[in-house]
């Protein structure tokens, strides 16, 4: 265990230079001009050097991404946005919850609809239940998330009523300016959300655990606990469900890197103030400072969670030791 | 198209020209003493007005660093400025009339001398009152290097007000050309500068408290003077203004609330906005939408189309063939099908024109000298004469957005009438502008706008034809265009005021697209507005292209 | 009568290619405390026999007809919950790979004691107890410890003696095995069939034994059944069928059996494939691989005939009497001079 988190640590720490090394190169592989871009169209030369000094932007690539791992390590700064001028480290606080409610939600949601779905029609092949499950499947896989959205958000929140069209209330009261707070409220803003991520991902996990569970009904410890008596039903929880669930833990931890880049769409269609709208938005305005804070803890979400996936798995999978 | 823009302080500190300049002297003449009447004295007061700002948000809204419209347009409602702009529809909503000061400044002789006096009584919304400090800590707060307002700013207001350089160098502690006493606020100028009481309209200037903080990163919430005041902030998600509890003047505060929610999603908000749970979508209706809204400006309607500033171009660039020939650039005029270009963008887009100014300008004069109703090739094609037949393939360039490839498209079609050949050259939009910028780019064709930054022809004609500014990039002059005796007729309008002013620039007008065609102008662009059925008391300001928000009645 | 007696047993699987006749007409009687030894090639249907005696052949793109009275009840068409009271605790089986045959996610003692709580009104402690009691039985040294390990912390070998002790723990009147020791090492092998022996003994139970090896059956089986393509091709009491083979595949398999006093670089095998189930050959199913084929084999499929030698010795082929003594004498001639030489 202690030289798997040694392993572990080190692998994050790689990724997290190779996601902000990246992010930095694109920037400047990019032909723009930030600092032009902050200045304003009309902007002469001087003011553009000017506002180049006042961002640092004036020294070598290399200087400037020295200068941002030196405020994330010494102050845990990831530095302030050129446009809003508000800390980075404090805008990724106030949109991580969005995300974290959009993406987690989305999950559970995708979940509970193709577990159920997806062990019925592995029990059922080619039943009425399976081919429906198949259509649904191809809808989920060739439909944008923004068109779902949006039909979704017409049909069910401005036809018919159902649903807020738009908009994100906070998981907590007592946020000042917000016009709405709550569980409650949080929840109803975001059934539209959670049923396109749901729309999205389930019909992949129908046919995943479909397959899975297929597979897994004809491996000989099946057969096994089968001649030892058990029933069908047995059989199934016991011996099949935890066997053909074990891929999915890892496809889930895999996902959730996907579901992020999901949530942009989203985010955007529903107006939620979350990562994925915020990396939108700054990247049409080329604002550095929160696309590399974003992408720096987007990498470091995507890095804990998949540990956290390892762990599980380990837990379920007595085969696998973390060594 | 810019959806913001910079407004311009290099322009309106180099201009000689300027501003509202017919308008402006002509008020301080005779409403020395007219406060700013409300448009609608019947105005239903209360309720909480929401408006939703489509993927964009307020950059700020701290007045010493805020410069974009979007920004302006809501602090307008929110500060107490010491001249302003009246919430009246039309040209009436561009003159100026004394706001927190009682009348119009007494300018002493040398023309260096500004003094205002403020009205009494005037109050902050934390009830503490508006005394002349309030205005020479804006002053102060635009110039500090301890803002460090990146934005052009202190380049040049810091050499219009005395005092001003060793201010932004650090070396003193207030501005020595600026003293307050009181209620008597006096300027000290380093020149003359008869443009100085327009340059006090702009939101830089309002009233703030006189101990508002020097901050890099802005103040979110503070006190104000105007009928609003800002009671929370959430950057990137919602800013809610509430009524001033302490405002005593005149300008209407009609909703008790007005909550603007960021960063939305355009036909979401439109869809919001239909269903009444939003008001309006201060980042307009998403250009298809906008032809099933309905018949725009009825009475009681909830379609708003306005004008905006903002002229739409195909440039030409005149330093490389073929559009170096005059020739063609006339019969690209009439070869280009204006009507066309514009059901592009979608309906209520905008007018078509052929001409450099836009209405509201002064010197707008409309002419119509080339194809109007669609292309005319053949025309084009007389027009062009062997310049045309003997042209070299032109280089079309165009950002690879939507709307860059459509017209493009459609740019292209047009030159095939002709007869002409073209390189369709997409271009990233992140590099567009850099590209077509930048002196000895190879484009022939390019597709550009332009807004006004305030309401003078000096805007549109001076700063975008005048070949004495080109420099290595950076241009604003991207056709190129670089003559002689233009630039002598520009200098000599730009020097005069008033009616001379008005007609000089007519005239330019018509003499740039008839003797130079730089540009293939095709469109005056419309702001396209819809507002739920609860919202009353449409008043648009041209000049935010929004509506004046505290104008504006719920329910 | 028989314990378990077969009649007639049919199986046959839909495909996406056509029906699959895997098990046509198969009969036998086990009795009481003996040992059937079940010999054949892959494919050749005896492993989907039995799984079709327990009613363990997937319902839903199968057939099964004929009869399975198991103790004088009929299995075939009775109902799974009436089975899965015989499955696991009358009848147990032991498979062939026991490195797949156990769930790798549950606890070995878990797996035991499933076993006995499905059948028993007893306390999972009790469950326990048994489990840690028959891992004894099988030899598995440490029971109380390792009956808390994983299937993946046991070796090839040990496994199967947990299958075995899963199989037993019930103390079941019939075991079916299928091909127990096949994916194991030779010494492993022999290790788990004279356990097998031993607990044959204590728990005086009946054994199938389902193999593709002449010789396991030679050291365990009362009785043998050879099965090819689908069908009995010669069933006898094991002596019998040593001493007087009857039919050509029998004679491949004893060719096949590697004995101790021959040198040779490869054991002699039966040419050719095993034959197709969704096409099987026309006439004799084996007919395409044997080397006396007559005309006659290639048209009709030979009945089940007794033999002179033994009692309730049968097999199918059309060569006839002389000329089946004549070859068999041969090759027996053959092997032996190997054997001596």
């Amino acid at each position: 265990m202690g030289y798997f988190l040694i392993r572990r640590i080190f692998w994050a720490i790689f990724l997290f230079f190779v996601a902000t090394i990246v992010t930095y190169l694109i920037f400047f592989v990019i032909p723009s001009d930030p600092a032009k871009l902050i200045a304003g169209r009309n902007a002469n030369a001087q003011d553009v050097a000017r506002v180049a000094r006042f961002y640092h932007l004036n020294i070598p690539v290399w200087q400037q991404y020295w200068i941002f791992l030196w405020n994330l390590i010494h102050k845990g700064s990831l530095g302030t946005s050129y446009i809003t001028r508000q800390s980075v480290r404090w805008m990724i606080g106030q949109d991580a919850p969005v995300t974290a409610s959009l993406v987690f939600g989305g999950a559970v949601f995708w979940l509970s609809l193709s577990i159920p779905i997806g062990i019925l029609s592995a029990l059922r092949p080619r039943s009425l239940m399976d081919r429906a499950s198949m259509t649904f499947v191809l809808i989920g896989i060739s439909a944008h998330p923004v068109w779902i959205g949006l039909i979704l958000s017409f049909a069910i929140g401005y036809k018919l009523h159902l649903t807020p069209i738009a908009g994100y209330c906070n998981f907590f009261t007592g946020n000042a300016g917000a016009s709405c707070s709550g569980p409650i409220q949080w929840a109803y803003h975001m059934i539209l959300p959670w049923i396109v991520f749901m729309i999205l991902f389930a019909a992949l996990y129908v046919r995943l655990i479909r397959a899975n569970v297929m597979e897994t009904m004809s491996e000989d410890y099946v057969r096994t606990a089968r001649a030892k008596g058990a029933s069908e039903r047995r059989v199934m929880i016991q011996h099949v469900l935890r066997n053909s669930m074990l891929p999915i833990v890892t496809i889930l931890g895999m996902d959730i890197g996907l579901a992020l880049g999901g949530a942009i769409f989203t985010e955007q269609i529903f107006n939620l103030p979350g990562l994925g709208r915020q990396i939108i938005q700054s990247y049409s305005v080329f604002d550095l400072p929160v696309i590399a804070g974003v992408i720096c803890f987007a990498t470091m979400a995507v890095i804990v969670f998949n540990f956290i996936v390892d762990v599980a798995y380990a837990f379920l999978d007595p085969r696998i030791r973390l060594t | 198209m810019r959806k913001k823009h910079v407004l311009s302080l290099l322009l309106l500190t180099t201009g000689v020209a300027l501003l509202v300049a017919a308008t402006t002297v002509a008020a301080a003449g005779s409403a020395t003493s007219r406060p700013g009447t409300v448009a609608s004295t019947k105005a239903h007061k209360g309720g909480v007005l929401r408006i939703d700002q489509s993927s964009t948000d307020f950059d700020t809204v701290d007045p010493g660093l805020a410069y974009v419209t979007n920004d302006w347009a809501m602090l307008y409602t929110t500060q107490m400025l010491l001249v302003n702009f009246p919430e009246k529809n039309g040209q009436a909503g561009s003159e100026l009339y004394p706001e927190a000061a009682t009348s119009f400044p007494t300018v002493s002789n040398s023309g260096l001398t500004y003094t205002f006096h403020i009205r009494p009584g005037l109050k902050f919304s934390d009830g503490s009152p508006v005394t002349a400090a309030a205005y020479q800590r804006a002053w102060e707060r635009n110039l500090s290097p301890k803002m460090g307002s990146p934005y052009g700013v202190n380049d040049q207001f810091q050499k219009v007000i005395a005092g001003g350089e060793a201010f932004l160098a650090g070396k003193t502690q207030h501005i020595s050309g600026i003293t307050a006493k009181g209620l008597t606020l006096t300027f000290h100028l380093t020149h003359p500068n008869p443009t100085f009481v327009s340059y006090l309209s702009m939101q830089w200037f309002g009233a703030v408290k006189p101990n508002m903080p020097y901050t890099t990163t802005g103040e979110n919430v503070y006190p104000s003077a105007g009928p609003y005041y800002i009671a929370s902030r959430d950057p990137g998600k919602t800013l809610v203004l509430k009524r001033n509890p302490y405002y005593k003047g005149n300008r209407p505060a009609n909703p008790d609330e007005i909550v603007f929610t960021s960063n939305t999603n355009q036909d979401q908000s439109l869809l919001e906005t239909k269903a009444g749970q939003t008001d309006m979508d201060m980042s307009q209706v998403p250009p298809t939408a906008a032809a099933t809204l309905g018949t725009p400006n009825a009475p009681g309607g909830q379609f708003h189309v306005g004008p905006t500033a903002c002229v739409i171009y195909a440039l030409l660039n005149t330093a490389r063939a073929p559009t170096n020939s005059l020739a063609v650039r006339k019969a690209l005029n009439w070869g280009i099908d204006r009507p066309a270009l514009l059901r592009l963008l979608g309906k209520y887009a905008g007018q078509r024109t052929d001409q450099i100014l836009v209405p509201g300008i002064p010197g707008y004069k409309p002419y119509k000298i080339y194809a109007w109703n669609g292309a005319n090739a053949t025309k084009a094609k007389q027009i062009g004469g062997s310049a045309l037949t003997n042209a070299p393939a032109l280089n079309v360039i165009h950002s690879t957005s939507p709307a860059g490839v459509s017209g493009a498209q459609q740019m292209e079609f047009n030159l095939k009438q002709m007869g002409l050949k073209y390189n369709d050259v997409p271009t990233p939009g992140t590099v567009y502008y850099n590209t077509i910028e930048t002196k000895g780019t190879s484009y022939n064709i390019a597709r550009a706008g332009w807004c006004a930054d305030y309401f003078d022809p000096f805007d549109y004609i001076n700063v975008l034809l005048d070949g004495r500014s080109i420099q290595a990039n950076n241009n604003t002059d991207m056709s190129y265009l670089n003559a002689p005796a233009l630039n002598k007729q520009m200098d000599a309008a730009a020097a005069l005021s008033g009616k001379a002013r008005a007609e000089a620039y007519a005239s330019l007008d018509l003499t740039v697209m008839k003797d130079y065609a730089p540009w293939v102008p095709y469109e005056i662009e419309s702001a396209r507005f819809y507002t739920s059925k609860r919202v009353g008391n449409w008043i648009y300001s041209t000049y935010f292209g929004e509506p004046d928000f505290n104008a504006l009645t719920v329910g | 009568m028989a314990l378990l007696e077969v009649k007639d047993l049919q199986t046959s699987f839909r495909t996406d290619d056509g029906v699959v006749k895997a098990v046509s007409g198969v009969s036998f009687e086990l009795d009481r405390g003996r040992t059937l030894g079940v010999v054949g090639e892959s494919g050749s249907g005896k492993s989907v026999t039995f799984l079709s005696v327990m009613g363990l052949v997937e319902k839903r793109n199968s057939i099964v007809s004929g009869s399975v009275m198991f103790d004088g009840r009929e299995l075939l068409g009775a109902s799974t919950s009436e089975l899965r009271k015989i499955r696991g605790s009358r009848i147990g089986m032991i498979f062939q790979d026991p490195m797949t045959s156990l769930n790798p996610v549950k606890r070995i003692g878990w797996q035991l004691e499933e076993t006995v709580l499905l059948h028993n009104d007893v306390t999972r402690k009790e469950a326990r107890k048994r489990a840690i009691d028959l891992l004894k039985e099988v030899e598995i040294p440490r029971a109380d410890q390792r009956v808390d390990d994983y299937p993946h912390q046991f070796s090839g070998g040990m496994r199967q003696r947990v299958m075995i002790a899963m199989a037993l723990i019930n103390n079941p009147e019939v075991v079916i095995a299928d091909e127990p020791t096949t994916a194991l090492d030779v010494t492993t092998q022999a290790q788990i069939l004279k356990l097998m022996q031993r607990l044959q003994e204590e728990h005086e139970m009946a054994i199938v034994m389902i193999t593709h090896d002449l010789g396991v059956v030679a050291e365990l089986a009362d009785d043998v059944l050879v099965m090819y393509g689908g069908r009995v091709v010669e069933q006898a009491k094991v002596d019998d069928l040593f001493v007087k083979p009857e039919m050509p595949y029998t004679w491949g398999l004893l060719g096949s059996l590697p004995r101790p006093n021959v040198i040779t670089t490869r054991l002699e095998q039966i040419p050719g494939q095993p034959p197709s189930l969704l096409h099987p050959p026309s006439g004799c199913a084996f007919h395409p691989r044997c080397e006396f084929v007559m005309n006659e084999c290639r048209v009709e499929l030979p009945e089940l005939r007794p033999s002179t030698v033994g009692e309730n010795h049968e097999f199918r082929c059309h060569l006839d009497e002389e000329a089946r003594a004549r070859i068999w004498a041969r090759k027996r001639a053959a092997m032996m001079a190997e054997d001596a030489a």
